[in-house]
């Protein structure tokens, strides 16, 4: 399995030398799967947003390097927009970058920089909104008109609209009802599918995560804690709970009835999976 | 900018950082207006010794009071040499063509530097490094108390001050956050004519304005949740009081100030 972006050693520190230093990633090696959406998680502080602006050069590592299909995107320090354009970054709250007229000029900031020709943009700008689910009508109004949800929508759009090969999205559903969640994730799964992009979230949330990621990264004191497809980590869902990380709800309620005596797959993390579990272990016992 | 700092509040346990904010405040104005009034060549020698004294007792590092003069030292300079080169006096003591320098001169020179110095360091010594912003602007609320007879809103005044303070490194992160976000998308802020920079602020600066009237609405919702109405009737959380210790150190600005004015009209040598 070939990884689209490599860290190899990577150290920051906020404030260097000062009382306020504070170290954010220590030594941390981690690849990301080419065209997998891997999913980021650690407590507030552990380091997955700092990790984050590394990868399309925000913050220049104070050690160790960056590599994006092998290269280091260090190497020629004048040409790091370049990388800008290949590693899209929604920030958290993207919402709050939001600053044209209308919401296809936001949209159509970043290709713009880009120098994508006109028609180029137009394109592209059709294409995210029908992603992202933002109709014609809404388009051309003002994006401070919108509601939240639509908002949260038109500036993810203004980083896809970029057709990055990566993207990177720092907590994309912060604070959105989980119908909002759903469809900024169900859109994030559609670019990964249209665009064949590498695609990384950072969350908190562990059912987004076993319901979206191939592959998750847990993060904790600034290190990498554990690394693995999915089912591998909440397999190790008890030491999931031993950092003080939530686990999916139905994880949890797998772990109970295991701890009352029932032999169910504890490898199961999502409803259905837990359902079929259960009534496996129902169809067994039928017969006593 | 995460290790931005509001001032240059210096923590630390002295015998000025203990004084009543109010104290300071009254202290920094007389101190300044007794640098001014200084004449005498005695005078300024006084000057410079008290200055000395209270760095001493501050107990700051000379070096981050050396930082406060950083942003003066153009107009310091200019000063001196205006003074050096201006004067005329008896005592001539160089001739170049047309530039003349009298020994006043250079006394006039070396009084300007010390004046402007200890005015500076004066006043941020007992204004920034030793007090707090908040504590500074309840002093000033306070010391305004009796404006409110006529009617001038000292401590809406003094909210304002307190709010805008508060705002300072809420709005220099949300500038950095917004900064990088738009960086993300590919603007650039440090490249192209003068022109193009300010163009490239656009991005930033509305987003920026969006959200400090969303944070100035949502603190003013908090604050009326909060029952907050204004000064009348407001009563304060701790009330500091002017102890032994405060009126000592007015009184030995006093004395200062008097004995400086005492120089200046009966102490011998050179005199402005």
């Amino acid at each position: 399995m070939e990884n689209k972006i490599q860290i190899e050693n990577v150290s920051f520190v906020y404030s260097p030398g000062t009382t306020y230093r504070t170290d954010a990633l220590d030594d941390v090696s981690i690849g990301f799967e080419k065209g997998k959406i891997t999913g980021l998680i650690g407590h507030t502080g552990s380091g997955k947003s700092t990790l984050v602006q590394m990868l399309n050069g925000l913050l220049k590592p104070a050690s160790g390097r960056v590599l994006i299909d092998g290269e280091d995107i260090w190497e020629k320090p004048k040409e790091i927009s370049k990388v800008r354009f290949r590693v899209g970054l929604v920030m958290q709250y993207p919402e709050y970058q939001l600053f044209e007229e209308t919401v296809r000029k936001d949209i159509a900031f970043g290709p713009k920089n880009m120098g994508m020709s006109d028609e180029q943009i137009a394109k592209s700008t059709e294409t995210v909104a029908k992603i992202v689910g933002l109709d014609e009508s809404v388009l051309d109004k003002s994006p401070f008109d919108l509601s939240g949800g639509q908002k949260r929508r038109a500036a993810i759009a203004g980083v896809m609209a970029m057709e990055p090969e990566v993207l990177v999205l720092d907590e994309p559903a912060a604070g959105l009802d989980p119908e909002g969640r759903n469809s900024i994730f169900a859109a994030i799964a559609d670019y990964q599918k249209q665009k064949n992009a590498t695609v990384i979230i950072v969350s908190h949330s562990m059912e987004d995560m076993a319901r979206w990621c191939d592959n998750v990264v847990v993060m904790s004191h600034s290190k990498v804690y554990m690394a693995g497809t999915t089912d591998e980590i909440f397999e190790r869902a008890s030491e999931l709970v031993s950092v003080g990380l939530d686990i999916p709800e139905i994880t949890r309620l797998m772990m109970l009835l295991k701890k009352r005596g029932l032999d169910v797959d504890l490898g199961a993390y999502t409803v259905d999976a837990a359902i079929a579990s259960v009534k496996k272990l129902f169809d067994e016992n039928k017969d006593r | 900018m995460k290790n931005i700092s509001i001032g240059q509040y210096y923590s630390a346990n002295s015998p000025i950082h203990r004084l009543d904010a109010r104290t300071k405040v009254l202290l920094a104005i007389l101190y300044i207006v007794v640098s001014v009034l200084c004449k005498n060549v005695f005078a300024f020698a006084l000057l410079l010794i008290s200055g000395i004294f209270t760095v001493l007792l501050s107990r700051i590092p000379l070096r981050i009071i050396l930082r406060s003069l950083k942003p003066i030292i153009i107009i310091m300079l200019f000063t001196v040499f205006i003074n050096l080169f201006m004067t005329s006096g008896d005592r001539l003591l160089f001739e170049w063509k047309f530039i003349k320098i009298y020994v006043e001169g250079i006394y006039n020179a070396v009084f300007m530097a010390v004046r402007i110095v200890i005015l500076i360091v004066g006043a941020s010594l007992f204004l920034t490094y030793t007090t707090t912003p908040i504590k500074l602007t309840d002093a000033i609320e306070r010391l305004l108390w009796p404006l409110k007879k006529i009617h001038v809103p000292v401590h809406e005044f003094a909210m304002m001050m307190t709010i805008a303070l508060r705002f300072i490194p809420t709005l220099s992160d949300e500038t950095d956050k917004i900064m990088s976000a738009q960086k993300a998308r590919g603007a650039g802020f440090d490249n192209g004519g003068l022109i193009k920079r300010a163009k490239a602020l656009i991005p930033v600066l509305i987003p920026l304005f969006v959200s400090s009237f969303r944070h100035a609405d949502e603190l003013a919702t908090a604050m009326e949740c909060r029952c907050y109405h204004g000064g009348n009737g407001r009563t304060k959380m701790t009330v500091t009081h002017m102890r032994f210790s405060d009126w000592f150190a007015m009184l030995l600005m006093v004395a200062l100030g008097t004995a400086i004015v005492f120089i200046n009209i009966y102490g011998k040598g050179y005199s402005m």
